[in-house]
């Protein structure tokens, strides 16, 4: 509504206070959650450095790469023959006991390739040749200390059994337990009786192009249902979804938000009262005159509505510039539009619901009262 | 002169009100009784605190009286309505057709232009589309004197001006009665002469009904009729027969 606009235009200092806690409060949503996303790229490290045109066939249900069942080797025939996809690879993804080299013990997670569908990306080829030795390692530079390693050729013990340590990559962290890159023969034997005979965790069928991959991932989860099927880029999303939501830390930035969303309404709620007992005469003499209160009604929805809008556009530049402050420092955020649409569609809703909020005030204004 | 001799298009019978209860009851008007006729300036002074503005606010629709009766009849109808017999929102559209107000400020919106705070009525108050509520709004506008000044807004108003704009937008939907309660108080006496002179042609040209509330002696020579209340009791008073600018 114009007149809404135009009050609020003419009145900008007055209306800037909401405008500011509309933005403060998309601001704070929008980069918390960022945040939080980009924390948990770390989960699925492997998988956004495998090649994203892989399909990968896990135990039913699974949604997290760590979190696989063994399942038998056997549903290679699943895949069957296609033209463009490659015969699909074993992989072994599992927890094992780390001994380090002065004693002491730590966990770590065995990444066992059987081809080169799973080599992580980072991995030089002299690296590549080099894990083809039985029961050789790789692990990420800023795990080393952890692990009590310290240089390359060094040993530590897995499970029991010796492994040397053969190299060391960048960009392979980790949060609960350092990766360990291994051939798959080298992880089966370290995993010994703790994988059936015939077992493996995954199955990865490397296909010429992405779309390739999604129709057959579409394909096979059609066709079986005793298996879970992703390409590389649907298991690093569940995977993060998986631990987002396990570790209810979207519960904690969701209470986070939440707080910075009751500020942000109360300061658009009392703004708006504001506004609308500074015009109190000038609605008198409307509804004196006859006017419908809806119409009033209207009007300060619509200003509410125009505190959202300016608000939202405000945060855009401040969120982007505030990501861009935290990548520089080094820290991931991630702003998908999924989080990008959903803080301006809650936000906005925050403020059409102070509007009808502050309706409130408008129920008390009284003709009479400009009667003296 | 006014045809002050044809049927009253507003009859008051026996107005009844008083405030609180108790010790602190205030008794503002006993048994007031009055008739105003279609084009008729009338003017009601008292001392402060006389119950002008209650009576007023009964008259006009806002205040609901204790005992009596508010009879009208807008637009020359035949029949008159009781304004207190009917559901309160028969009562707000009754106003919303027929009743112009004019207060003691101005109640102009900051925001909005001179034209926009009449267009505003028109279209809220009679679903007017905006070009016709605009075109209405510049020839109310024009009557005024105000037309070079319809974009501005009343930051940039002189108190007469926003008086005269406050007078426009009460106008503008051509009401059968204009209520104004010390319309003139918060300004000059030339300003004020202009008001009440703004408001006898609305009176005269029209045929509106208007009723004014006024400390102000001065404004005699200009209204037909003239109402003196006295703590709640009314009566009516000889105007000079002198009318000023005539
Ligand atoms: N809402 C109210 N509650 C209690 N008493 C009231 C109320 N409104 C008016 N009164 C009392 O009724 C009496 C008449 O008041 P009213 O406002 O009609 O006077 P007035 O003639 O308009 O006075 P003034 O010239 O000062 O404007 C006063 O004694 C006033 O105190
Ligand atoms: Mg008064």
């Amino acid at each position: 509504m114009g007149y809404s606009l135009q009050t609020l235009w003419h009145e900008k200092a007055r209306y800037s206070a909401g405008v500011g806690a509309v933005a403060f409060s998309a601001v704070l949503m929008a980069l918390q959650f960022g945040l939080l996303l980009g924390l948990f790229t770390i989960t699925s490290i492997p998988l956004d450095h495998t090649d994203p045109r892989i399909v990968w066939i896990g135990s039913k249900g699974v949604e997290a790469i760590d979190l696989g069942q063994p399942i038998p080797i056997s549903y290679l025939g699943r895949v069957g023959e296609h033209s463009g996809v490659l015969p699909p690879e074993p992989y072994i993804a599992n927890f094992a006991n780390f001994q380090k080299p002065d004693g002491g013990t730590d966990l770590c997670f065995l990444l066992g390739h059987f081809g080169n569908a799973g080599i992580p990306d980072m991995l030089t080829s002299e690296q590549r040749t080099a894990l083809t030795e039985p029961f050789a390692i790789v692990m990420d530079e800023s795990d080393m200390k952890r692990m009590g390693m310290t240089a390359v050729n060094q040993t530590a013990k897995i499970n029991g059994k010796e492994v040397r340590l053969v190299g060391s990559v960048k960009g392979l962290k980790s949060l609960a337990a350092p990766w360990v890159i291994c051939s798959h023969y080298t992880a089966s034997e370290l995993m010994g009786a703790l994988l059936p005979p015939d077992h493996t965790k995954y199955l990865l069928a490397k296909c010429d192009t992405p779309e390739r991959a999604a129709d057959l991932a579409a394909h096979l989860k059609a066709e079986y249902s005793d298996m879970a099927v992703y390409t590389s880029g649907e298991f690093s999303t569940s995977t993060r979804t998986y631990w987002l939501l396990r570790t209810k830390a979207g519960i904690a930035i969701g209470y986070a938000a939440l707080l910075g969303l009751l500020v942000g309404g109360a300061v658009t709620v009392q703004t708006l009262y504001a506004a609308t007992i500074a015009s109190a005469k000038e609605y008198a003499t409307l509804f004196a005159l006859g006017i419908p209160r809806w119409r009033v009604y209207v009007t300060v929805l619509f200003q509410a509505f125009w505190i959202g809008i300016f608000g939202i556009a405000l945060a855009y530049p401040v969120v982007q510039l505030l990501a861009a402050g935290a990548r520089a420092a080094g820290t991931q955020v991630i702003l998908r539009w999924e989080i990008m649409t959903g803080t301006a569609l809650i936000t906005m809703g925050m403020s059409v619901f102070a509007g009808l909020f502050a309706l409130r005030s408008v129920r008390g204004i009284e003709p009479i009262s400009l009667l003296r | 002169m006014a045809a002050a001799d044809n049927l009253p298009s507003l009859r008051a019978v026996h107005l009844l009100k008083t405030f609180g209860d108790g010790a602190s009851q205030r008794t503002a008007l006993r048994k007031v009784s009055l008739n105003l006729f279609p084009g008729q300036l009338a003017l009601l002074m008292g001392p402060s605190g006389s119950g002008k503005s209650t009576l007023l606010a009964i008259l006009s629709g806002l205040l609901h009286p204790d005992g009596g009766q508010v009879l009208t009849r807008p637009n020359d109808q035949t029949s008159f309505v009781d304004i207190w017999g009917i559901s309160e929102a028969a009562r707000d559209d009754f106003r919303r057709k027929h009743t112009g107000f004019i207060f003691q400020g101005y109640n102009l919106f900051p925001a909005l232009s001179a034209s926009q705070q009449l267009e505003i009525v028109l279209k809220w108050g009679n679903n007017l589309s905006p070009g016709e509520a605009r075109r209405q709004a510049e020839e109310m506008l024009d009557r005024l004197g105000l037309l070079n000044q319809r974009h501005k807004k009343p930051a940039a108003m002189s108190g007469g001006e926003k008086q005269r704009v406050a007078i426009g937008r009460a106008l503008v939907k051509n009401p059968t009665f204009l209520f104004a309660d010390e319309p003139t108080s918060a300004l000059d006496w030339e300003n004020g002469q202009a008001v009440i002179q703004l408001l006898r042609d609305a009176a005269h040209s029209r045929g509106a009904t208007i009723f004014v509330v006024s400390h102000d002696a001065r404004m005699l020579p200009f209204v037909d009729v003239c109402f003196h209340l006295d703590d709640g009791n009314l009566e009516e008073h000889e105007i000079p027969l002198v009318v000023a600018g005539e």
